[in-house]
């Protein structure tokens, strides 16, 4: 019991009740700490109930009982199925007590609970004490910059909020391809004339943004490699070079495809269409950046490309005809002028609709030339087929007139052939065979290296994801072992912990040791009922035998009848005995039962209680009296 | 061309001047016209300026060789051209990722820098207790060589609306590649 009240005093303690030192168990309780107690309790539990109970019991005896039935109902209403009421705290009994304190404590709430609403209470108060700061700061009023005090320069001097640039940085370590010899100049300027990092932004304070970005830039770039690699690169089977050229032929290619198409439509909508085609070569050319850089350099799309051109051929027009002498009069200029600007635009519109013109028969041309070129490929191959039956049919011609002597040759010269047919074929069924075997073989082991490979790129897929999910596992599991980490240093050093579960520990060692203990008795007591069992037994045995021995012979002898008669009375006095013994052992439990009721009475101190009941009930009479006098009075 | 000029400097002066140049190509600071201006005139400075950056972009651009830009520079002496040459040579990646930058930017406007400042908002003039973060990005747009500043503020939904824009203009362009 000594443990449940330390612990109990313990939960009181951080309650808030105030528990002297010497008070190590619950029996040592007065009625004021009990009281005490499970108002702090109630309170902590259910502060709506709580707050309306008093702390401490008030002198007058009634109002004494009436505090008593309040708290009562405020523990039923809490949830305490045992048996409660004003006695309960006014004359208090040790395991009753115990009981309701028990339960109280149980019902506290945990600390984890309060540890959880302690974060938000602590950002709360940092809130409200950087609004105050704030609303301080924006009390005080402007200063010009002469006349601040070293108070005001943190809130009022403008230095503290410059914008963050970005400078382009020429770090040594970016410019150095790996495996890439160095060049002499490249290190000549490096070591004399490059300045440090920290002196190449123009504006001090850009170093740190500039570094910074630098570097996301790289890591980000080498990540996405990374993942493409992972992802694309792996499957395609090429060597990262390999790679990366094709990756780079391929966009040169869509690119090139995405100009084309957005150069087509332009000349069709607003100028002539028969520049089309040597706009588009220049773009293409400017984009393989074969043509003189300055079409690099100019930052164009292919809609200002299309307008300069068109402006230079205007202008070009504008400018051929010679310029008239400027002796005439204004008007006749004018005239003039008007004249010419109407003859050149006819000109320019025939110009315009000859070039569109000329396109088109360009067009037609060109698919007809196609048409021709193919007629005549196909007329060629007729040609040479023609050529060759020609032939055959002029050598059987010749061999006509001497037809009797040829005939043979030619059956001789076909059956040689045959045959030699024939042989050429088993030859090459001889050389095929192995051959197609050696194919199926190395077919096999192709498609086997192509099923190898494919399952070891599975694999490491597999394998970069597993890494993957591990690494990102790793870093997860860290990050709760160091907030735990953190927790447990934030964790009060409560050294009753550790006690309680020392003290847990050892209690629970204590009961291993007596239930081994008293299965031990109880086997010596099974033991001792089969022995006691066994020897009645043989005692009944023996008996039965002796008695009918003795009987036999008392018919005979008057001396053996006597022993039998003193068998007789010595079985039933043994007999007598044991019971007599049996009946002392049941006394002795029933004495033992009631002494430990004796016990269980004085401790729940009755005599004390009764004689306080007593006294509690003059003081209500009296102070009836005093109530009943001052009516009287009043 | 008015390269012929650099031979009014003494070689290891040029070699400097060449790699300040080749800084302000590259986005860097370029020369600044105080400490030279007892060598050439405004004007000449500015001409100078002009065709040196010329000259290492062509020479980039066009991936000549060392012959190509000696012929350019026939008119300057024999060690100035060869102190141009090692510039060029030292800084030709240098130059050729400035190049290549440029061309990336091809289009009307272009995202030059941004910054970002994180406020929480404690309260307002009508809430007491407010407690909202707010993001202000500033964003540096290129627009037609001039510089513009877009500075907005966004709160959190806000901002999440642009981060998921943002994301899904990537997957467009990496779908691109």
């Amino acid at each position: 019991m000594e443990e449940v009240d330390n612990i109990l005093i313990h939960a009181l303690k951080q309650v808030g009740t105030e528990v002297s030192e010497e008070t190590g168990s619950i029996k040592q309780f007065s009625s004021e700490l009990i009281v005490e107690a499970v108002v702090r309790c109630i309170r902590v539990i259910d502060p709506g109930l709580g707050s309306a109970l008093p702390t401490s019991l008030p002198p007058g005896m009634s109002a004494r009982f009436r505090v008593g039935m309040s708290l009562a109902q405020a523990c039923q209403d809490i949830g305490y199925k045992g048996e409660i009421g004003y006695q309960t705290f006014l004359y208090s009994n040790e395991p009753e007590i115990r009981s309701l304190l028990m339960f109280l404590v149980e019902k506290l709430p945990r600390e984890s609970a309060e540890a959880s609403d302690q974060p938000t209470g602590k950002s709360v108060v940092l809130q409200k004490a950087i609004a105050a700061a704030i609303r301080a700061q924006l009390a005080v009023p402007w200063l010009p910059p002469n006349c601040r005090l070293p108070l005001h320069g943190e809130t009022q001097s403008p230095g503290a909020q410059h914008s963050f640039h970005v400078q382009p940085l020429s770090l040594p370590h970016c410019t150095k391809g790996p495996g890439k010899k160095q060049l002499k100049e490249l290190q000549d300027y490096q070591r004399d004339i490059l300045p440090p990092v920290t002196a190449q932004p123009s504006h001090h304070a850009s170093v740190v943004a500039s570094i910074l970005e630098q570097h996301t830039a790289e890591l980000s770039a080498a990540q996405e490699w990374d993942n493409e690699w992972n992802t694309q690169g792996l499957l395609s089977r090429l060597t990262p070079q390999e790679y990366r050229s094709r990756k780079l032929a391929r966009l040169r290619k869509r690119i090139e495809e995405q100009l084309r198409s957005a150069a087509l439509p332009c000349p069709d909508s607003a100028f002539g269409g028969s520049r089309s085609a040597s706009d588009l070569s220049e773009l293409l050319q400017a984009f393989r950046g074969s043509a003189p850089s300055d079409h690099i350099l100019t930052k164009g799309t292919h809609f200002t490309h299309t307008q300069k051109f068109t402006f230079t051929q205007q202008a070009a027009a504008v400018s051929s005809p010679p310029i008239l002498s400027g002796h005439q009069s204004e008007s006749d200029m004018q005239l003039r002028q008007q004249e010419e600007q109407a003859s050149l635009q006819q000109q320019l519109q025939q110009l315009c609709s000859d070039v569109d013109q000329l396109a088109a028969d360009m067009k037609h041309m060109s698919v007809t030339n196609a048409q021709v070129l193919d007629e005549l490929k196909q007329r060629e191959l007729g040609n040479s087929e023609k050529e060759e039956k020609m032939q055959v049919k002029k050598k059987t011609i010749d061999l006509l007139p001497d037809a009797d002597n040829n005939l043979p040759k030619l059956q001789a010269v076909v059956e040689a052939s045959a045959k030699r047919v024939v042989h050429l074929a088993s030859q090459w069924e001889k050389h095929r065979a192995p051959l197609i075997d050696e194919h199926r073989r190395l077919k096999e082991i192709c498609s086997n290296q192509d099923l190898e490979s494919s399952r070891k790129l599975s694999e490491i897929k597999s394998l970069h994801d597993k890494i993957r999910v591990s690494t990102e596992e790793a870093k997860k599991k860290e990050e709760i072992y160091k907030q735990l980490v953190t927790e447990l240093e934030n964790l009060p050093q409560d050294v009753s912990r550790s006690a309680y579960t020392q003290r847990i520990l050892e209690i629970v060692s204590n009961i291993k040791k007596q239930k081994e203990e008293i299965t031990k008795i109880l086997s010596d007591t099974k033991e001792l009922q089969k022995e006691i069992n066994s020897l009645t037994g043989k005692l009944d045995r023996t008996f039965a035998v002796t008695d009918e021995l003795v009987f036999k012979d008392a018919k005979k002898d008057e001396s053996v009848r006597k022993s039998y008669k003193y068998l007789a009375a010595l079985h039933e006095n043994c007999n007598q005995l044991i019971q007599t013994i049996e009946d002392t052992g049941t006394i002795l439990r029933e004495i033992r039962d009631l002494e430990e009721q004796i016990e269980t009475e004085n401790s729940s101190k009755t005599v004390a209680n009764l004689e306080r009941i007593q006294d509690d009930y003059k003081a209500i009479r009296q102070e009836n009296s005093a109530l009943a006098a001052k009516v009287r009075e009043g | 061309m008015m390269v012929v000029a650099l031979n009014r400097l003494p070689v290891t002066d040029c070699l400097t001047l060449c790699h300040r140049v080749v800084d302000g190509l590259c986005g860097r600071e370029p020369p600044r016209k105080g400490d030279y201006s007892a060598t050439w005139s405004l004007e000449e400075w500015l001409q100078l300026l002009h065709s040196l950056t010329a000259l290492f972009r062509l020479a980039v651009g066009n991936n000549s060789s060392d012959e190509e830009v000696l012929a350019g520079l026939a008119d300057v002496g024999r060690s100035h051209a060869e102190a141009v040459l090692s510039v060029l040579r030292a800084r030709r990646e240098e130059i050729r990722d400035a190049l290549l930058d440029r061309t990336n930017s091809i289009s009307s406007a272009t995202l030059q820098d941004f910054d970002w400042q994180l406020k929480l908002a404690l309260s307002s003039d009508k809430i007491s207790s407010l407690h909202t973060p707010l993001l202000s990005l500033s964003l540096d747009v290129r627009e037609n060589r001039a510089l513009r500043s877009v500075t907005m503020e966004m709160n959190r939904e806000e901002l999440n609306t642009l981060i998921s824009s943002l994301e899904a203009a990537n997957k467009v362009v990496l779908q691109l590649k």
